[in-house]
């Protein structure tokens, strides 16, 4: 804790005095600059959640981030982004290549990005770590879970992209197709769920592609999508001191989504179907989890220091290795009413202070923000939690 | 000076003073460096700039937007053209950068640094309030098509300034509403806003305009500047 503060502190120092230097000269190009600390507390009054000892009431919760882009050419652009972060056990302050991209876009509907880009995939996933850019502290857990945001948030490869305009004033239509490989930490939250089986994998990743296609429509605001991803993932380690390892069988993700931006209101809805077929131990076991999220949120901003919003998130697993069939069990489902208010201090500086009100657990093969390891006397069917997080960003 | 131009002169005047208290919408004007080789810009093109979407005009001309941080005419400007507020398109530029999608427009504190940043700037395109004195630049009218898909214009002729009014320092934004027949010319042009001198003056060119063929007629505004510098 007393790290956590320091570090926070220094940064803050830091980054008051990089407030204004956000711009540099490198070669005769303009360099930018812009990065982000944010320091979350979190207590509940029953389960511990997201690793941490969030029953006593935790502030493992720290992210930042920093990041240099320069305009090379007229259609061409290079950047490059650190991330790091704790989340309780997971994190653990390694500071990862967050992306680091070559961005060449000749034409308004084809472009190219190549290196370690970030993932188009549904309305939030290459933004889920920035919460200054959302109303919410945590987006919904059932669409974006935080312990596992390295299953998604980045692949090493390359995007193809573009927006269309379509005829007769029906709007446009942006697409992202993608490739590449995806890479786990071992701080993540799914390599931390299988060390309570004496499994501690030291690779985990795989082969990843997808798109993204979402639809602006001729009604201003409104904007309608669909991604889907493919993955083919490994994961190689030890148990017990002898080799383990599992890979996919199947593993696909389908994402329905949409948004409707009003002034100062905004409402938005995620649907999310996630098959995840795996050889586990040693191929010697089959788990199929078959897992789907969705959620409705709506936010308002009532003056301009201050934001409200509210979501309800609805979480559900089955899985046969552990013959879990029954979603409406606590420990198969995850339903989280949320509500938040959001104070913007400056246009550097905001703070949120956000309630969730969640019923099940959702303690299966596949993790989704409650791990026994951190449980160890069991789950209680609910939870309620308070979340406050600040973010400085420049 | 003749008894006819005293008397333009002074109609100008009390029309541009009206205007001045009501024409919210003619408030802010397009400018952009000399580089830039369009006339007249379309308020889709003018959105995608700002959005990061394109980074060049129709023509090619590759182009840099600006912003201003506040003010009346960024606020103007974002709910007549962009169609969000202030904090959701900083938010909007922010998933951009810390995504690795895009950067940053550079954001200026005024009007006079907006001109001045656009003056020096290859490819600049910003805007600024109305009757801002805007020497060095080029100020752009700005289409925007009302009932269907843009029309592309394939031949523009710039509307001739009415020396008596020019000399007197007046000027202003004319906006002009018109039809687009199938066949690509322009009819039933009116003034909607603006010093209807001026307006005349503006007609007189739009009408000899000519956008490309579709199967429907299309009808659209222009705001078209007017600087007296």
């Amino acid at each position: 804790m007393q790290r956590t503060f320091k570090l926070i502190f220094a940064i803050f120092c830091a980054g008051q005095l990089a407030l204004q230097a956000q711009e540099f000269k490198l070669f005769e190009r303009k360099v930018q600059v812009h990065g982000w600390v944010s320091q979350g507390f979190v207590k509940t009054d029953d389960n511990n959640w997201l690793t941490m000892d969030t029953s006593s009431g935790s502030a493992g919760m720290t992210d930042m981030g920093l990041n240099m882009s320069m305009q090379i050419a007229d259609n061409l652009r290079v950047g490059a982004q650190v991330y790091d972060r704790n989340l309780g056990e997971l994190g653990q302050y390694h500071p990862s290549l967050d992306w680091a991209v070559v961005d060449f876009k000749p034409k308004p509907w084809l472009g190219f990005r190549g290196g370690k880009v970030k993932t188009v995939f549904g309305l939030y996933n290459d933004t889920q770590d920035q919460d200054f850019l959302h109303t919410f502290a945590l987006l919904p857990q059932s669409i974006y879970p935080t312990d596992l945001r390295d299953a998604t948030i980045a692949h090493t490869g390359g995007d193809v992209y573009g927006r269309i305009p379509l005829t007769h004033g029906a709007g446009s239509l942006a697409y992202t197709v993608f490739a590449g490989h995806r890479t786990d930490t071992i701080y993540s939250g799914y390599p931390y769920l299988l060390t309570q089986f004496g499994v501690r994998f030291t690779t985990y990743g795989g082969l990843q592609y997808g798109g993204d296609l979402r639809w602006h429509t001729p009604l201003n605001g409104l904007v309608v999508g669909f991604s889907r991803l493919d993955q083919d993932t490994k994961g190689t380690g030890t148990r017990a001191g002898r080799f383990a390892e599992e890979h996919s069988i199947q593993d696909w993700t389908n994402q329905f989504y949409a948004q409707y931006t009003r002034g100062r209101f905004r409402i938005d809805s995620e649907y999310r179907r996630y098959l995840r077929d795996q050889r586990i131990q040693n191929g010697t076991n089959e788990d199929e989890d078959d897992i789907r999220g969705w959620y409705v949120a709506g936010a308002y901003r009532i003056r301009k220091w201050l934001e409200v919003g509210s979501y309800y998130s609805h979480y559900s697993i089955t899985a046969t290795a552990r013959k879990l069939t029954d979603r409406s069990l606590p420990q198969a489902h995850i339903n989280d009413k949320v509500i938040t208010a959001n104070f913007d201090a400056n246009r550097f500086w905001n703070i949120k202070v956000e309630g969730h009100f969640m019923a099940g657990f959702g303690n299966a093969p596949y993790p989704n923000g409650f791990y026994p390891q951190v449980n160890p006397t069991g789950f209680q069917p609910d939870t309620n939690g308070l979340v406050l997080k600040t973010s400085l960003k420049f | 000076m003749t008894r006819l131009n005293i008397k333009i002169v002074t109609a100008a005047a009390a029309v541009a003073l009206l205007a001045s208290l009501t024409a919210r919408a003619d408030s802010v004007k397009i400018i952009t460096n000399n580089s830039v080789q369009a006339n007249q810009i379309s308020v889709r093109e003018l959105k995608s700039v700002y959005l990061r979407e394109k980074n060049s005009l129709n023509d090619g001309t590759h182009v840099e937007p600006v912003l201003e941080r506040s003010g009346a005419a960024h606020e103007t400007f974002l709910k007549l053209y962009l169609k969000q507020n202030s904090d959701d398109l900083q938010r909007y530029y922010q998933s951009l950068v810390f995504s690795g999608r895009g950067s940053m427009p550079k954001a200026v504190s005024s009007d006079a640094d907006v001109i001045a940043y656009v003056a020096r700037t290859r490819g600049a395109i910003g805007y600024v309030s109305a009757e801002a004195n805007t020497p060095g630049v080029k100020t752009l009218a700005v289409i925007d098509t009302l009932n269907s898909p843009e029309r592309q214009l394939v031949t523009y002729v710039t509307p001739v300034y009415p020396d008596v009014l020019r000399q007197q320092g007046m000027g202003g934004i004319v906006r002009i509403r018109f039809t687009v027949a199938p066949r690509g010319d322009v009819h039933n042009a009116e003034v909607i806003g603006g010093n209807p001198i001026l307006g005349e003056a503006a007609i007189a060119a739009v009408q000899r305009w000519k956008f490309i063929a579709a199967s429907l007629s299309t009808v659209m505004e222009v705001s078209i500047p007017f600087d007296a510098r």
